[in-house]
């Protein structure tokens, strides 16, 4: 056996034992797709964060950003910042438009169009949603000599995207995914940490929906 | 802006050996964010370091604002056992005329979190939930400023036409 091969069964035995698995759903509602796809205009996905007890991770928006633009290059994304900075301050989490009825609203307004009009923007996505870890248990002991111990816990994420489309200020769907896995953390000497990406899975499924709906390669 | 906004901090001190010692010092970040925000609503800004003295006049302004940081309150989980960094804050402002005759005064409240999970240490959380309540205390400004009855009344006497959003 040469080499190489050896290496990649290697690597792949690692990756193995030391990612846990992940249970996911999708549940998706979208009517009115681009079916020539958005052509030049543009997509901006922004995190909701008006609940008092957590906040949509704007590394989850970016993430579910960069599995779009990456799917379809044609497909431009705006960073969530960017956007926000430039229709500041009517997408903050005090001004943010709850409905699409109330994009007729900000449209009302000179600048808040031009910029919108500059931007290209076609499609707004709202993702609302957190990852949260829930419980643990088992011990570990360290000294001088490693650890030794067991210890397990558990990821569920929750997030919704609802689709706006800006041209006919309509809701045109809804992406719902849950994700859960649990992490487990043996010791013997030294910690070997089994992460669940719990996240990661619950960016894909949704980007996956997204993308579909997005583009008309997909 | 005076040198109480302008070096704005609270210093809260640990309370058992347990806690820590916080300075929470929001002075700079407050100028920027008002010269940046005040600078996009206005035609013209004058910066001015004081407020006008009595029998004192500046013709180079229809108005003066002076901004006061009247409370700040922060929250970490250690405090409250939620997992979120919050910050709040309480302004008052004045707006008087360019020879010192007040023409408004009110108050306005910001508020800005950071759930736990994005950050590694409570000073790094700490800052974003401040960022979060300085753009909270600009878009509050930018969308109630016309709508304060003296500021308004005081417009409409001056022919400016303001825009009506509905928030």
């Amino acid at each position: 056996m040469s080499g190489r091969p050896l290496r990649a069964m290697m690597l792949a035995c690692v990756l193995g034992l030391t990612s846990a698995c992940v249970t996911s759903t999708v549940d998706e509602s979208v009517y009115n797709e681009p079916t020539a796809g958005i052509g030049d205009a543009s997509v901006v996905i922004v995190g909701r964060r008006h609940a008092s007890d957590y906040e949509t991770e704007p590394d989850f928006v970016k993430c579910v950003g960069g599995h779009i633009a990456s799917g379809d290059k044609s497909i431009t994304v705006i960073n969530e910042l960017e956007f926000l900075n430039a229709l500041y301050p009517w997408f903050e989490p005090r001004t943010a438009p709850l409905h699409p009825k109330d994009v007729e609203r900000l449209l009302a307004q000179p600048p808040v169009a031009q910029k919108l009009a500059a931007l290209k923007v076609e499609y707004l996505i709202w993702l609302d949603g957190s990852t949260v870890r829930k419980g643990g248990s088992g011990s570990m002991a360290c000294s001088l000599g490693g650890c030794f111990g067991f210890g397990t816990w558990t990821h569920d994420a929750d997030y919704e995207a609802v689709i706006w489309d800006f041209t006919d200020k309509a809701e045109v769907g809804h992406v719902n995914t849950t994700a859960t896995g649990q992490s487990y953390m043996p010791a013997v000497i030294v910690p070997i940490p089994i992460i669940a990406p719990v996240q990661g899975t619950a960016c894909d499924a949704i980007g996956v929906q997204l993308l579909q709906f997005l583009s008309s390669e997909h | 802006m005076d040198s109480d906004f302008t070096n704005h901090e609270i210093f809260d001190e640990a309370k058992s050996q347990k806690e820590s010692s916080w300075v929470v010092n929001t002075g700079e970040a407050q100028v920027q964010m008002w010269h940046t925000l005040l600078a996009g609503m206005f035609r013209k800004v004058v910066h001015l370091d004081s407020a006008l003295g009595p029998g004192s006049t500046n013709p180079s302004v229809d108005a003066v604002l002076i901004p006061h940081v009247e409370e700040l309150q922060y929250a970490i989980p250690s405090h409250t056992q939620v997992k979120v960094y919050e910050i709040w804050m309480r302004y008052r402002f004045e707006l008087v005329s360019a020879d010192g005759a007040p023409i408004a005064e009110w108050t306005m409240s910001s508020y800005g979190k950071t759930p736990t999970a994005l950050l590694q240490t409570n000073q790094e959380a700490v800052n974003l939930a401040a960022v979060m309540a300085l753009r909270d205390a600009g878009a509050h400004f930018a969308t109630t400023f016309t709508k304060q009855p003296a500021v308004r009344a005081w417009l409409q006497e001056r022919g400016v036409k303001t825009l009506e959003p509905r928030q």
